[in-house]
């Protein structure tokens, strides 16, 4: 008994050794890494000392230090404000909406394109689905308001020019059509640059599970079904928590942007906008370092949420 | 800077909270003394705007930037000369005359929009056409939320001027004589109708800027065509010469104020003093003498040379290297020596905007330096009843504007009335009551 015991230590001992000599062996990639870990040091954990701001009554003049403290005297204040029902209802909407849509539209462009057996189109309609992505909110809005106007905008000529309506809409101006509206211009933007890892993924199949599969008389869409989805499936749940950890992130340039019409604020209203209004427009910046604080529990919660989901099939985040 | 305490000979900074921190921390040096020995500054800012300037221990700290004695601004109606005179140049002086003209250009022309307001969604055009419904009711009133009744501030929600100039914008809304994209278009769209001709009328707070380019982007193609302005309309009985399309302050924006940390702050003084004057203005706006001007009258307005109307690229190209070293920029002795020269050119050598700046829009625009420095501090009891009722106001103008019929629009004012006092209107108007008497005070010298 006591000559196994000896062994396992000794084995333990080993792989103490081997893990501390991998490292010293690999310092030169270890070395690289540095950087990249300062860089989340610096930029996302040091100004975290920032969220201090919400448990104080933070004074410009007077800096961190001398302000006085107030306690959860501003998450009080946000979950009573009026505006908290709308604010929170429609984070939820929008970013639920964005999730469900939006998120695996790329998965299907992937595997779509994946089919396309002509290089050249499917290289082309790759390179123009994901130019969007790099156009920056103000460009992509303006776009969308044009088209959207009701003088000369493309959408509302289209329409009348095939007779579908008589009058032009305001798509803009009635905020039924807003939600709508905030989920495809996302998509557009999004969904070529989405679909880059995907695709990817795909790539890496073995191409031989396909012959096989022909062999076996599996139709087109039998192997998207039976090989394509379940092989890229452990990418598309990486994807799905990082896409639930940002469920509060409704968006925001989007609605700021796209949602000036104050006719559309019952509906467009987010915490991030919200936030953006009552701290930098507003000056409350406790208040609004308070709100935004309660967004980022919730967010985290929310991610580990979802990364206990997935662990069950395997393929969680940590 | 100010938690240190080691602070610049000069600061220029905004009007308002923080000179007045500095100042209660003794940091900062009093002209009073300097004031008889350099007349500049005596004689353009003027005894009125001095008093206002003061603060509250009765001495003056601050230096201020385009203070002005005269109207400035540039607010008012622009209407597309082609389109107007094909309809037969038809009168366009009341309301009602402005609502008949905006039908005849939809039955003519259904590719052009009658009106556009520029971004209504700032107020703009929507606060252009408010100024033509009373007597010496000014844009103001509604860029403040209050009106003034006898000498306290009331809600803007019930005023019934305010309440007829929503049902009119309304009714233009309704019948599609205003673009339907009034609260939602940008101004490079508002700037595409104005380059291309395809709306009939525009207004806003400063249509003069791209009615200036518009105009000779449309002469380009056609010289009959271009922009006219015309004198703002106003609802039948009410005095023409007493609607206000805009409002200016007699204070500008900026100050300078001088530290104690300077080492010689009475020479600081007489520089600014000097660069506020004729001499000084004249070198800094127009560039050293011989170039664009030579000598000057006997008000020290510069004699423009020919190389000031020939070489205008030059021009412009010295001017805006100057343009961030107006500290204290002389507003009037600046236009004023503009207009004379402008004045002498015939009518088609005139520059644009002078023209109509001359002609309409500063007589049109009226003082509102009484009505300063009212917004209460941000993170206040009063700045955050002021940010919830701005939300409340933003949201009920816009469905004003969308409302269906003249009675929704006085019911949407009014349930706006009611939410706007359920979130403490009254004691924001009372704040704000209190402030434009202060003012008002100040103004008479007290």
């Amino acid at each position: 008994m006591a000559e196994i015991a000896a062994v396992t230590e000794r084995q333990q001992a080993l792989k103490k050794k081997t893990k501390l000599g991998r490292l010293i062996k690999q310092w030169d990639l270890q070395l690289m890494v540095i950087p990249a870990l300062l860089l989340i040091l610096v930029f996302s954990y040091f100004p975290m000392y920032g969220v201090l701001m919400a448990f104080q009554d933070y004074n410009i003049f007077k800096g961190f230090l001398d302000s006085p403290w107030a306690g959860f005297k501003h998450f009080e204040m946000f979950f009573n404000a009026p505006e908290f029902y709308k604010v929170m209802r429609n984070t939820i909407v929008i970013s639920f909406l964005k999730l469900v849509i939006g998120f695996p539209a790329p998965i299907v462009l992937a595997l779509m394109l994946n089919e396309v057996k002509n290089m050249y189109f499917k290289r082309i309609v790759q390179t123009v689905s994901y130019l969007p992505h790099f156009l920056s909110w103000v460009i992509v809005s303006g776009f969308a308001i044009s088209i959207l106007s009701t003088e000369n905008g493309s959408l509302n000529m289209l329409l009348q020019s095939v007779k579908l309506i008589d009058e032009p809409i305001g798509f803009l101006a009635i905020p039924e059509y807003f939600w709508t509206i905030i989920v495809t211009t996302g998509v557009w933007k999004e969904i070529g640059f989405g679909s880059i890892v995907y695709l990817a993924a795909i790539a890496g199949i073995d191409p031989s599970m396909y012959e096989a599969a022909s062999i076996d008389g599996a139709s087109r869409f039998k192997q998207i079904f039976l090989i394509t989805i379940p092989t890229i499936m452990p990418v598309v749940i990486i994807f799905m928590i990082l896409a639930i950890g940002n469920l509060l992130s409704a968006g925001f340039e989007d609605l700021l942007l796209l949602g000036v019409n104050p006719v559309l604020r019952p509906v467009s209203d987010v915490l991030d906008t919200y936030v953006y209004r009552t701290g930098i427009s507003g000056q409350r910046f406790s208040y609004a370092t308070a709100v935004g604080l309660f967004k980022a529990i919730i967010s985290v919660g929310l991610l580990t949420f979802a990364n206990l989901l997935a662990r069950r099939t395997g393929n969680s985040l940590w | 800077m100010i938690a240190s305490g080691k602070l610049p000979d000069v600061i220029w900074l905004d009007r308002g909270a923080d000179v007045e921190r500095l100042r209660a921390a003794d940091m900062l040096v009093p002209f009073d003394e300097y004031l008889d020995k350099y007349p500049n500054f005596k004689k353009w800012v003027g005894e009125e705007a001095i008093n206002m300037l003061r603060s509250s221990d009765g001495k003056i700290y601050q230096f201020p930037n385009w203070y002005t004695s005269q109207p400035i601004g540039n607010s008012g109606y622009l209407v597309n000369k082609k389109i107007y005179e094909s309809l037969g140049s038809p009168v366009i002086e009341t309301t009602d005359d402005f609502y008949n003209y905006l039908k005849q250009v939809k039955e003519k022309y259904p590719n052009v929009t009658p009106f556009n307001p520029d971004l209504a969604i700032d107020g703009q055009g929507l606060d252009v056409l408010f100024g033509g419904f009373a007597n010496d009711y000014t844009p103001a009133y509604v860029a403040n939320r209050a009106v003034p009744q006898g000498d306290k501030l009331t809600s803007l929600f019930v005023d019934p001027v305010f309440r007829e100039s929503m049902q009119y914008a309304s009714k233009l809304f309704r019948e599609k004589l205003m673009t339907q994209d009034a609260l939602t278009q940008t101004k490079d769209q508002v700037k595409e109708q104005a380059y291309n001709g395809t709306a009939a009328v525009f207004a806003g707070a400063s249509p003069t800027e791209y009615g200036a380019v518009g105009d000779s982007e449309l002469k380009k193609k056609d010289p009959n065509d271009g922009y006219i302005m015309i004198w703002p309309v106003h609802k039948p009985g009410v005095d023409k010469n007493k609607v206000w399309t805009g409002t200016y302050t007699q204070l500008g924006w900026n100050v300078s104020v001088i530290t104690k940390s300077a080492k010689d702050p009475e020479k600081i003084f007489a520089f600014l003093d000097y660069l506020t004057g004729p001499e000084g203005t004249r070198t800094l706006f127009w560039g050293p003498e011989g170039k664009y001007w030579n000598g000057h009258d006997e008000d020290g307005a510069p004699i423009f040379t020919e190389a000031y109307d020939t070489d205008v690229e030059g021009r412009t190209k010295m001017m805006d290297a100057t343009v961030n070293f107006q500290w204290n920029g002389n507003s009037v002795f600046i236009d004023k020596s503009k207009m004379k020269h402008e004045l002498t050119l015939p009518v088609d050598k005139q520059s644009w905007e002078a023209r109509w700046q001359n002609e309409i829009t500063w007589k049109t625009q009226d003082n509102a330096t009484q009505f300063i420095n009212m917004a209460p501090a941000p993170d206040s009891e009063e700045g955050i009843i002021a940010a919830s009722f701005e939300e409340i106001y933003k949201e009920a103008r816009a469905k004003a504007l969308y409302a269906k019929s003249d009675e929704e629009v006085l019911s949407i004012l009014d349930k706006a009335e009611k939410d706007a006092q359920a979130v403490g209107y009254e004691k924001l108007l009372a704040y704000k009551t209190a402030k434009w008497q202060e003012n008002l005070k100040s103004m008479q010298g007290n």
